[in-house]
């Protein structure tokens, strides 16, 4: 006949989850703990790495870029916020809410040649004069990050692809793909006809005086009815980088 | 750089689309600015004080990139000068414009500070002597135009600070400061 179970059975049975429980707890405790011991080595190693490279950070715009790159993989945004240790240690917060600052104001002081869009080198070139002084070098990714820093400000500062250059917009208006055809074309002789476009592009030349009036009216070109074949050339300082020879004589 | 003479370029002149009026306000309004500028820049530089609009003055066009300013282009940023005070038009066909690279008052100003510099308070000097003499030589002064000088020459006198006397001939008139 079979035991019916009894309290002692059932004692055991509790008995035995408790102590799995419990193992299992401490299989768990021991893990987390061996997890933030490595977190924690890690942490410091990458302090001291930090620490250790300081000034390499603050100066060479190579390195700089690539410890970035190594935070990126690990999940760490030294960007993430101006206090703390990162910001205590390298000080690298204020350095770029510094480039972000300026960043802005050259974008401003140069929106009426080139309509608010402007050539990431160019904008490099004339940070770069701004901060003569200022020990660090700036790289084009720092621009990029710093611009990046920008975006929550929700005042339209984007980085865009043209054809084979990047350009730094800012301006809220959005660039319909017509406009982007024409600048990307543009940027062989820093010029387009109408009939080149229509040529070119295979578009009507009603698409073609849309698209190049639209942009003339936004700022970002200009015209020239200058040249012997008296044909109208729409030039565009934000790819032939006039801009930056104006800019950065009136800054 | 590009050079003019010694006169220094902005890179704007060689961006040809500079050359051309440009329809949308804002762009214009910079362009005007931006020819302002070089424009005054220049005649300070050179000591040009009249412009003709149908000369071929050095700055109206540009042969390394062939390109030139049309007779509108010419009058509307001269007219911007003008409007600023720093320029007038000297006939009714917009044909001539002086450039008062200084403003009358400014030139009023030079003058006297030349005459106390030189030590020439209470001395007499004919016109042409501020204009061509040793005493003004490497200033502002040598060489300006006899009319903006007489002008400024005038207001100093309203001022009390001179008296300007007429000589046998327009070459002997004279001025005794009294600074």
């Amino acid at each position: 006949m079979r035991r019916r179970p009894g309290i002692g059975g059932l004692q055991t049975a509790a008995a035995a989850r408790d102590s799995y429980r419990l193992l299992g707890e401490n299989v768990a405790k021991l893990r987390t703990d061996l997890m933030k011991e490595q977190l924690s080595t890690f942490r410091s190693q990458l302090e001291d790495f930090a620490r250790k490279h300081k000034n390499d950070i603050r100066k060479n715009p190579a390195f700089r870029s690539q410890f970035h790159e190594m935070c990126a993989k690990v999940g760490v945004d030294p960007l993430a916020s101006n206090k703390g240790f990162w910001a205590e240690l390298l000080g690298i917060g204020d350095f770029y809410y510094e480039l972000g600052v300026q960043i802005v104001d050259i974008c401003l002081a140069t929106r009426p040649i080139n309509g608010g869009l402007i050539n990431l080198e160019e904008l490099c070139k004339i940070l770069r004069q701004r901060r003569k002084g200022a020990r660090e070098a700036v790289s084009e990714d720092d621009c990029l990050r710093a611009i990046s820093k920008l975006k929550v400000l929700g005042s339209g500062f984007e980085v865009i692809t043209v054809g084979k250059r990047k350009l730094v917009r800012s301006v809220p208006t959005e660039l319909k793909k017509d406009h982007n055809e024409i600048l990307e074309l543009s940027q062989a002789q820093g010029f387009v006809t109408v009939e080149e476009v229509e040529r070119r592009l295979s578009w009507t030349t009603g698409r073609a005086t849309d698209a190049l009036e639209t942009l003339l009216d936004e700022g970002l070109a200009m015209i020239d009815d200058g040249h012997r074949d008296g044909k109208r050339r729409y030039w565009f300082p934000c790819v032939s980088s006039v801009s930056s020879f104006v800019a950065s004589e009136t800054l | 750089m590009q050079t003019l003479g010694d006169h220094k370029l902005p890179h704007f002149f060689n961006y040809p689309p500079y050359f051309t009026l440009q329809p949308v306000r804002e762009t214009r309004e910079k362009q005007i600015q931006l020819w302002k500028e070089l424009i005054l820049d220049y005649c300070r530089t050179q000591k040009v004080f009249i412009i003709g609009l149908e000369e071929d003055f050095p700055l109206f066009s540009n042969p390394g990139i062939e390109r030139s300013l049309n007779h509108e282009a010419r009058e509307v940023f001269l007219s911007a000068i003008v409007l600023d005070g720093r320029a007038e038009w000297m006939d009714k066909s917009h044909r001539q414009c002086l450039i008062l690279w200084h403003r009358i008052k400014d030139w009023a100003d030079i003058i006297l500070n030349f005459a106390k510099e030189n030590g020439l308070e209470d001395s007499v000097m004919t016109v042409e002597e501020i204009r061509t003499g040793i005493e003004s030589r490497g200033t502002d002064i040598h060489g300006m135009d006899r009319g903006v000088l007489m002008r400024a020459l005038k207001l100093l006198e309203n001022k009390g600070k001179l008296a300007i006397f007429k000589g046998s001939s327009t070459d002997d008139d004279g001025v005794k400061f009294s600074v």
